[in-house]
């Protein structure tokens, strides 16, 4: 399978404290000129994204899919996967402003799967995803809940 | 203090036919988006990806630093321009990611500006979560007046 590239563009103007930016989906134009600033990044979002609500996005995204994939592989398709994705940034004395933690709550109703099967494929899945990884070997923690829903 | 952002995400039947939507973030900014395997790992068709949400997030994180570090040394921007670039090989990883910015920053030469936007490119909290990415590029230049 070739490659895959996908782009974001932002603009920016004016210092941290007072200035404002512009995030745009370029690759698919899902979305356009979502604003952001300082404030609204570490205090209340007041209606604006932030790049921590973006990685959320990410890694809910990311993981929801490799879980279909493990769940499709293991013969027990999902009827319905809901799962919410809670980044955490937080000051680290020394080291500054880092992601800490990523919370991943899992909703699955799958026909024909028991809690074990349904660990055994979060398991897969939280190694295969590719932005886990990367959370992974940046020392990021995740944290996985998992509530099984039954069949639909 | 610790900061939280939340998304949340559905997704129905198997990873090659069914579907799944970002159903929305706890700011309400965007949401719902679609979101499919092919759309994520063949052409986009409107659709977003978890690839290209990390572009995002990584560029507004970039640039924030670059305007941090720029201020911080009394050159304030009054205007950067970003793009991330995030490349994913399926069943691989994510393999390589590219910051490409161009400033309009008076009073800053060229080679002050590549120091900042190094800096940037190390020091903002989204690349200190994806240093697992082997290749990561950056390409800062100043618009010319």
């Amino acid at each position: 399978m070739p490659r895959i590239v996908r782009d974001a563009d932002v603009s920016w103007e004016g210092n941290l404290a007072r200035g404002t930016g512009a995030i745009t989906a370029a690759s698919s134009g899902a979305f356009e000129a979502l604003g952001y600033s300082l404030p609204t990044r570490i205090a209340a979002p007041e209606g604006k994204t932030s790049p921590e609500e973006l990685l959320a996005a990410a890694h809910g995204g990311c993981f929801t899919m490799s879980l279909a994939g493990e769940l499709t592989g293991a013969g027990t398709p999902p009827g319905r996967l809901d799962v919410h994705c809670r980044i955490t940034m937080d000051e680290i004395e020394g080291r500054g402003h880092l992601i800490v933690h990523s919370a991943l709550d899992v909703h699955a109703r799958v026909a024909g799967l028991d809690d074990a099967g349904l660990a055994q494929a979060v398991d897969a899945a939280h190694a295969g995803c590719s932005f886990s990884s990367l959370l992974r070997d940046a020392g990021v923690e995740t944290e996985i809940t998992t509530t099984l829903e039954g069949g639909d | 203090m610790a900061t939280d952002r939340t998304a949340k995400v559905t997704w129905r039947g198997s990873l090659m036919d069914g579907s799944g939507r970002i159903e929305g973030v706890g700011s309400g900014a965007f949401g719902p988006l679609d979101v499919t395997w092919v759309s994520r790992a063949d052409t986009p068709d409107g659709r977003t990806s978890p690839e290209e949400l990390i572009a995002a997030a990584w560029a507004s994180c970039f640039s924030m630093a670059l305007s941090h570090a720029l201020a911080g040394a009394g050159t304030p921007p009054e205007r950067l321009e970003t793009s991330a670039t995030v490349t994913f090989q399926p069943g691989e990883g994510i393999l390589k990611g590219a910051i490409s910015v161009v400033g309009t920053v008076p009073g800053v030469d060229h080679p002050t500006f590549l120091e900042h936007a190094e800096g940037a490119k190390v020091g903002c909290p989204v690349s200190k979560a994806l240093t697992g990415i082997p290749e990561v590029t950056l390409d800062a230049t100043l618009a010319t007046a």
